[in-house]
């Protein structure tokens, strides 16, 4: 079970967020076009369902080839993972044209520290499991 | 084949697999594979409870943080 563990560490990160995008993209599929709830969000809908499960999947990969040997803690390795994609999530709208609701601005200062946080718990004992599952960790 | 052609196979058949020696083994292997098994366990520390008790509270408060987490997710 030692081949490719570089292969399986890309496996196991994109695990979690294509399970997630799956059912947030049920719910939002439900929402836009069973009850006609208008939020347009298609123009971006790409940042979640492209850049977020291979992002995931590349930070599994370079913790496994460079710091789990060095004994580097996955959920504060994985918790550090939005500080990249709320900046990139926010470019991608950004250079689609996308209007950001103010709303989104507003809730900001409460949604990183919330995200810091959930990334670190997943990482630590969902990915960590598929790690440990997976015969990489 | 004869019989003593018989014979003679397994003769030559004993000589080449050696006897085991132990059949039996030298302790109980169950306490250890239950060792093993309790170490799999998750273990979560109180500050990750602490962690988890505050972000759910906060999501309570603030819902609107809910699709913009969803989003990078």
């Amino acid at each position: 079970m030692n081949r490719h563990p570089l292969l399986r560490a890309y496996l196991a990160g994109i695990a979690i967020p294509t399970v997630v995008l799956l059912v947030v993209m049920t719910g939002y599929t439900i929402i836009r076009y069973v009850y006609n709830i208008p939020v347009p969000i298609e123009r971006v809908i790409v940042f979640p369902m492209a850049a977020v499960p291979n992002a995931w999947g590349l930070w599994n990969l370079l913790y496994v080839a460079f710091l789990e040997k060095r004994h580097v803690s996955l959920g504060l390795f994985g918790g550090v993972l939005p500080l990249l994609l709320a900046p990139g999530g926010y470019v991608v709208t950004r250079l689609l044209g996308f209007t950001v609701p103010d709303a989104v601005f507003h809730v900001a200062p409460f949604a990183l520290p919330i995200g810091l946080v959930v990334y670190y718990l997943v990482w630590k004992y969902f990915v960590g499991f598929l790690n440990a599952e997976l015969g990489i960790a | 084949m004869s019989e003593p052609e018989m014979d003679e196979m397994k003769k030559l058949l004993k000589e080449a697999l050696p006897p085991v020696g132990e059949s039996e083994l030298r302790r109980d292997l169950w306490p250890a594979m239950l060792r093993h098994l309790d170490e799999r366990t998750v273990r979560v520390p109180w500050w990750d409870w602490v962690l988890l008790a505050g972000v759910s509270l906060l999501m309570l408060f603030f819902p609107g943080v809910i699709p913009a987490l969803l989003y990078h997710l």
